[in-house]
């Protein structure tokens, strides 16, 4: 009992981090991915003896947080509108020319159709590999290598196409 | 490596870390310049997916799964303590079944080993005997009467016929003492019609609310014996 209550602390801090952020970017609402990362921290304590290797634990949650994600949208249709700017993440006044990059790049990166964040977020985020993503979304591995691909290539042509005085609409 | 190729892969992973890739680099300047732009960008993206996660998210999590684990202690202990509780009768039971059932399953059996029981408490010459009126009394508890003796009775008395309350009447026999029970209706025990051993012979009469035995040795004839019975006892309702 208490070696299972240990294992599920360390999980929980090693790992709660890169699973809420990654749940924010499924989901861009806050409390949405608190939610789901309750639901999903849930699911594999009571799970968590199935967890055989520690270093499978972060795909193991993912995996846990998509299906989570996925019925999610069984039990209710959410309203699928646009993604509205003012539930960015970050509204409040930035200051630095590095909150503001950041502010207008996560902008970009949720304008991104799902199924090229998401292997990207998986990417940068989870660092994981083609083969582990290709795994994880259950997609072919070439798949997963476009998708990265376009993934970056919008954002980069987002970024060159870029106005000059951009993040004047804060004020 | 082409420069479409170069550009797909470093798109598609900045950090790539082919063979192909690096030699690419190495070999045109413009490759490893894109392949660092790239990799900025990759850095920009890193720090906008960085948002900050809730201080107090910990707390919730393992607050929750205690809760969570709590409840289902709470649900096994009462699942352990109604586990308890049914062995606990269970065991009961059976203790009584143990305790209080027949080692013997027909009325015969029963009978036999009880005459075996008293033989030789009562001689079949003995001097006592019992009148009618006093049988009669305690035939009064089977509402049951007899209209005359059947014979010298020497002995009539309440007895435990397996736990139930019967009456134990001991007549004089040709050679040896004959033993007529008034047995109380009982499913416990089953109705045996005629039923012997070696020495004694026995057989079971029927009535409405009590079964009358007669068990007697090889000289008696029960046939008699159970005639009589049936033309001299009558049941009040």
């Amino acid at each position: 009992m208490m070696t299972k209550q240990v294992r599920y602390e360390a999980l929980v801090k090693a790992l709660h981090g890169d699973l809420y952020r990654y749940a924010y970017w499924l989901c861009h609402e806050k409390q949405v991915a608190e939610d789901l990362v309750q639901e999903t921290f849930l699911r594999a304590w009571r799970a968590l003896d199935s967890l055989k290797d520690e270093k499978a634990a972060k795909s193991w949650l993912i995996t846990i947080l998509r299906r989570e994600n996925a019925r999610r949208f069984e039990r209710k249709r959410f309203d699928m509108s646009e993604y509205e700017e003012a539930s960015i993440t970050d509204t409040k006044s930035v200051t630095t020319e590095q909150e503001l990059e950041n502010h207008w790049l996560r902008d970009k990166i949720a304008q991104l159709p799902p199924e090229y964040s998401e292997p990207l977020i998986l990417q940068v985020l989870g660092g994981f590999s083609g083969e582990d993503i290709a795994a994880m979304l259950d997609l072919n591995k070439n798949t997963v290598m476009t998708r990265l691909f376009r993934a970056r290539n919008q954002l980069k042509e987002a970024l060159e196409a870029e106005p000059v005085k951009r993040g004047i609409y804060n004020g | 490596m082409d420069d479409l190729q170069f550009r797909r892969a470093i798109y598609a992973d900045p950090n790539n870390q082919d063979d192909d890739a690096i030699l690419a680099q190495e070999q045109d300047p413009s490759k490893k310049q894109f392949a660092q732009e790239i990799c900025q960008l990759d850095e920009k993206i890193k720090q906008a997916l960085q948002i900050p996660v809730p201080d107090d998210l910990v707390d919730k999590l393992i607050l929750r799964q205690t809760l969570a684990s709590h409840q289902v202690q709470k649900k096994k202990t009462r699942v352990h303590l109604a586990l308890a509780a049914s062995v606990a009768i269970v065991g009961g039971l059976v203790l009584n079944f143990m305790q209080f059932s027949s080692a013997y399953h027909n009325l015969g059996d029963y009978a036999l080993a009880h005459v075996y029981h008293e033989q030789g408490n009562i001689a079949n010459n003995a001097s006592s005997q019992v009148t009618l009126a006093s049988l009669n009394q305690k035939m009064a508890a089977f509402d049951g009467n007899f209209s005359q003796s059947l014979g010298k009775l020497l002995w009539a008395d309440y007895c435990r016929f397996d736990g139930m309350k019967s009456l134990h009447l001991v007549y004089q026999g040709k050679t040896s003492p004959v033993t007529v029970f008034i047995v109380p209706k009982n499913e416990q025990l089953s109705f045996t019609d005629s039923f012997n051993d070696d020495a004694l012979f026995g057989s079971s009469l029927e009535f409405n609310r009590s079964n009358i035995i007669v068990v007697g040795d090889k000289n008696e004839s029960l046939g008699k014996w159970q005639q009589s019975i049936s033309d001299t006892v009558s049941w009040s309702i």
